[in-house]
């Protein structure tokens, strides 16, 4: 349960993201100076003269030093200012504000797959080993490791989109607006990326399942005389689960990434969308600006996480 | 599946072009007659293929915004649709001498927001582009001298020198009228939130989302514009665009790449408009140094590529092989130059032998990383070492290549890029071949081409126009100051029910004629 020394832990945890948080923007912003090409070039337009690229540097104080210009960022963020898109100049919070729910709608209804396709599997597995069971489930967990989401994506459009027409090719809903629709054209996305997510849960669940149900302490239990499925279901599940949490939180944050790929494959404007097109014109406050959210989601996830180990497993502090 | 192929071969084109011409000029201010029975009323869901730079013309820069911004702002000069000659749009033009030139505007005309299109709002318009620090159109003004309000509707325009590339200038961005009202209530906010004159009105863009724009309901041509709205859904990924039409989600696609073009073919109930654009791929010579400071080296070059094979090879045959840096159906094309370089590898290595080079030579090339780029560089790698030039390839990212070919490194001998064509072709000249100019790697001309692109500005009348155009072509490419390689169709997908699309010239699509039936 959560105690006092825990809540501290907790607070600890969330001083130590503040320097996680800073260095990674630097990385990134350093990285984007690195990179040949620049945003000037994109905001001077079409076949503009050097004199014009170096006008429109000045403009927009492309020119200052590099730290000045980190700095500059940094200091407008910390005071809640994410600054605007220099090509566009929409607020950037604007645009995260809007692309993060497309993205975490699929990446929770991928996680949501993964776990009641994956769970399902990984138990049928690890329940009869080296069955024909155990084989078959191992096949397709193999097969849903090795296959590229974006490629399964276009495969799932053809079919479901274009052949059949249950579920709409591209783009999204806001799901705020509307609910149903948004989780209709979440789906063939969400399914893409759990792909991979559902051969891996039950991979994991079954070699930690089979582990346990192989222990002393097993032995032990069935020769008190418990029934098999009590034993699996009070004693194995309880054990694998916080295998099963660590798996989980990898999965989100791995899902989080991959979405750049799908979602471009399915035209959902989300952060995936809104980075890469952000990246092709150097516009580094919007990068920035989605890196600093995503930080922000995978270091909240990984002390979800945390917290979680330590009410799933009380030996863990 | 039906198919509008606008290049059913040169002459039934020319007939196609007369017809045209006549019909325009019969209706009132080139606006295309056909489209009697189209009906009012629809939205049209468009893919477009990239979030626009800005809304405000002024200050944007991207090529893909001018779709979008045509349907909100109209343009003081418009464009007749298969040649790019320019027409009038909100005013006519007329030049009582080379160095004034006046616009008479159509009176009646106002802004969404009320405030009356005159003679101040042009004015106040030409002044920001010439003026305003974010203004992306300066250079394209430059040559005049004072905007002058000389009646209501009348605005004059008194110039350095002759420029007779102004009206076309006038048809893009530097012609689209913004509010002035907007532009002074909200000042660098015009980006985001657009008022024009155009047939539809502003309503909302989320970036990389979508935009949409809605019937202006007192637009001046009567009985215009034939849809209620547009909503344009951005999807860069252009295979996923087509696959929105595909399915039914989207109604068009535009400027699909030709590998696409199987994929709307198999498609059910989808038309494919194909056209020649003004998109030009070819091969930038610096030609300021040895080895390609030798015309015969250059000529070499233009003979040993075979122009036909590059299409095919690169394009699925869906492209004009360019003999000059303006397509056939140019208003200044000149036939009499098409001729010069026939695919002959012989005379090349026979033109290499008298330069010097009997064992022929190795050149530096840059190129770019994706992968049509690639392609192309694999063919013209084959096509010219076939006639013994073997090329040496450096490739990278369009900035990083293209700056260190015409910036100050000056590395490699030859660029395989593409020119994305201007309105007025005094600009694609002057910006690709004169003395100085960015895109003449080796920054030198001879004075010849430098006064017969002046001359080229000099005369309003398009014929003596076209004339000074012909003898630069010919300069052009009997120097060889660079290959061209081929013109880029315009690819469109487009539902059944989108009735009246027309490409242009232009490549950027219009919507002004679309109905939904």
């Amino acid at each position: 349960m959560i105690t006092a020394a825990k809540l501290s832990i907790i607070g600890r945890r969330l001083l130590q993201t503040l320097p996680v948080i800073v260095l990674s923007t630097f990385i990134v912003f350093g990285l984007l100076k690195l990179v040949p090409g620049d945003v000037a070039v994109t905001l001077a337009g079409d076949n503009a003269s050097e004199q014009r690229i170096t006008e429109i540097r000045e403009i927009y104080g492309l020119d200052r030093p590099f730290f000045v210009q980190y700095g500059t960022w940094l200091w407008k963020a910390a005071h809640g200012d994410l600054s605007n898109s220099l090509v566009s100049s929409e607020a950037v919070l604007t645009s995260i504000k809007r692309c993060l729910p497309h993205t975490l709608l699929i990446v929770s209804l991928a996680l949501l797959l993964a776990l009641i396709i994956g769970i399902p599997l990984g138990i049928a597995a690890a329940s009869r080993p080296s069955s024909w069971v155990d084989s078959f489930v191992m096949a397709v967990a193999s097969l849903g490791v090795a296959v590229p989401n974006f490629w399964l994506g276009m495969l799932l459009v053809a079919f479901f989109a274009l052949e059949m027409n249950w579920l709409p090719a591209t783009g999204a809903v806001a799901f705020a607006q509307d609910p149903w629709g948004a989780l209709r054209h979440a789906l063939l996305p969400a399914v893409a990326l759990a792909s991979g997510g559902i051969a891996e849960v039950a991979r994991q669940l079954r070699s930690s399942l089979v582990e346990i149900l192989s222990s002393q302490q097993v032995r032990t239990l069935h020769a008190k005389g418990l029934p098999p499925s009590s034993i699996l279901w009070r004693h194995g599940l309880k054990n694998v689960s916080v295998n099963l949490l660590t798996v989980v939180s990898l999965l989100a944050n791995r899902m989080l990434a991959a979405t750049v790929v799908v979602e471009a494959v399915f035209a959902i404007p989300g952060m995936g969308s809104l980075i890469v097109n952000a990246a092709m014109n150097r516009d580094f406050p919007v990068v920035q600006g989605v890196v600093f959210a995503m930080v922000l989601i995978v270091v909240g996830l990984n002390l979800l996480t945390d917290i979680l180990y330590s009410v799933l497993d009380p030996r863990i502090s | 599946m039906k198919k509008f192929d606008h290049m059913t071969g040169a002459l039934h084109r020319r007939e196609m072009l007369a017809l045209m011409g006549g019909a325009a000029a019969a209706g009132t201010f080139g606006l295309p007659a056909f489209a009697q029975d189209q009906k009012k009323g629809g939205i049209l869901k468009i893919a477009a293929p990239a979030n626009p730079s800005s809304l405000d013309p002024a200050t944007g820069g991207a090529g893909s915004d001018h779709s979008i911004l045509w349907t909100m702002y109209d343009t003081l000069v418009e464009w007749d649709y298969e040649t790019l000659k320019p027409n009038p749009g909100l005013a006519k033009w007329s030049y009582p001498d080379p160095k004034t030139l006046v616009f008479d505007i159509q009176s009646g005309i106002k802004f969404h927001d009320g405030t009356p299109l005159d003679a101040e709002a042009v004015k106040f318009n030409i002044d920001r582009g010439r003026q305003d620090q974010r203004s992306n159109v300066k250079a394209d003004l430059t040559s005049i001298e004072a905007v002058e309000v000389t009646g209501p509707l009348q605005v004059t325009l008194k110039l350095k020198n002759a420029d007779s590339a102004l009206p076309a200038i006038f048809s893009d961005r530097a012609g689209m009228m913004v509010s002035p009202t907007n532009i002074k209530a909200l000042g660098n906010d015009t980006d985001r939130k657009p008022v024009g004159a155009g047939p539809w009105k502003f309503v909302r863009w989320a970036d990389n989302e979508i935009i949409v724009v809605t019937r202006n309901e007192n637009y001046w041509r009567p009985g215009r514009p034939y849809l209620d709205g547009i909503e344009f859904n951005i999807i860069p990924e252009l295979a996923t665009a087509l696959r929105s039409v595909v399915a039914g989600q989207n109604d068009m696609s535009f400027a699909l790449p030709a590998r696409l073009k199987p994929v709307i073919d198999r498609a059910k109930n989808l038309t494919t408009v194909m056209s020649p654009t003004l998109y030009c791929i070819q091969i930038y010579f610096n030609h300021a140094r040895a080895p390609l400071d030798n015309v015969k080296v250059r000529q070499a070059i233009n003979f040993a590529l075979d122009r036909e094979a590059f299409v095919k090879a690169t394009m699925g045959g869906l492209g004009e092989p360019a003999k000059m840096t303006l397509p056939s159906t140019h208003w200044a094309f000149d036939k009499s130059i098409a001729s010069l370089y026939p695919h002959d590898p012989d005379k090349a290595r026979k033109l290499l032998a008298e330069a010097g080079f009997k064992d022929g030579l190795e050149l530096t090339i840059g190129g770019y990383m994706d992968q049509d780029s690639v392609r192309r560089g694999e063919v013209i790698q084959d096509q010219l070492g076939k006639a013994g030039i073997r090329l040496k390839f450096s490739r990278g990212t369009i900035a990083e290549i293209s700056s260190q070919f015409f910036a100050t490194e000056k590395k490699f001998d030859l660029l395989v890029s593409a020119w994305t064509g201007r309105p007025d072709p005094s600009m694609t000249y002057a910006l690709g071949f004169d003395k100085g100019a960015y895109y003449n790697a080796g920054r030198l001309a001879a004075p010849e081409l430098s006064t017969l692109i002046q001359e080229s500005r000099e005369s309003e009348d398009l014929t003596k126009r076209a004339a000074v155009f012909a003898k630069i072509q010919r300069f052009t490419m009997e120097n060889a100051l660079s290959a061209p390689l081929a013109f880029q169709f315009e690819i469109d997908a487009l539902s059944e029910k989108v009735k009246g699309f027309k490409p242009n010239l232009l490549g950027k699509p219009k919507f002004e004629n679309i109905s939904l039936g």
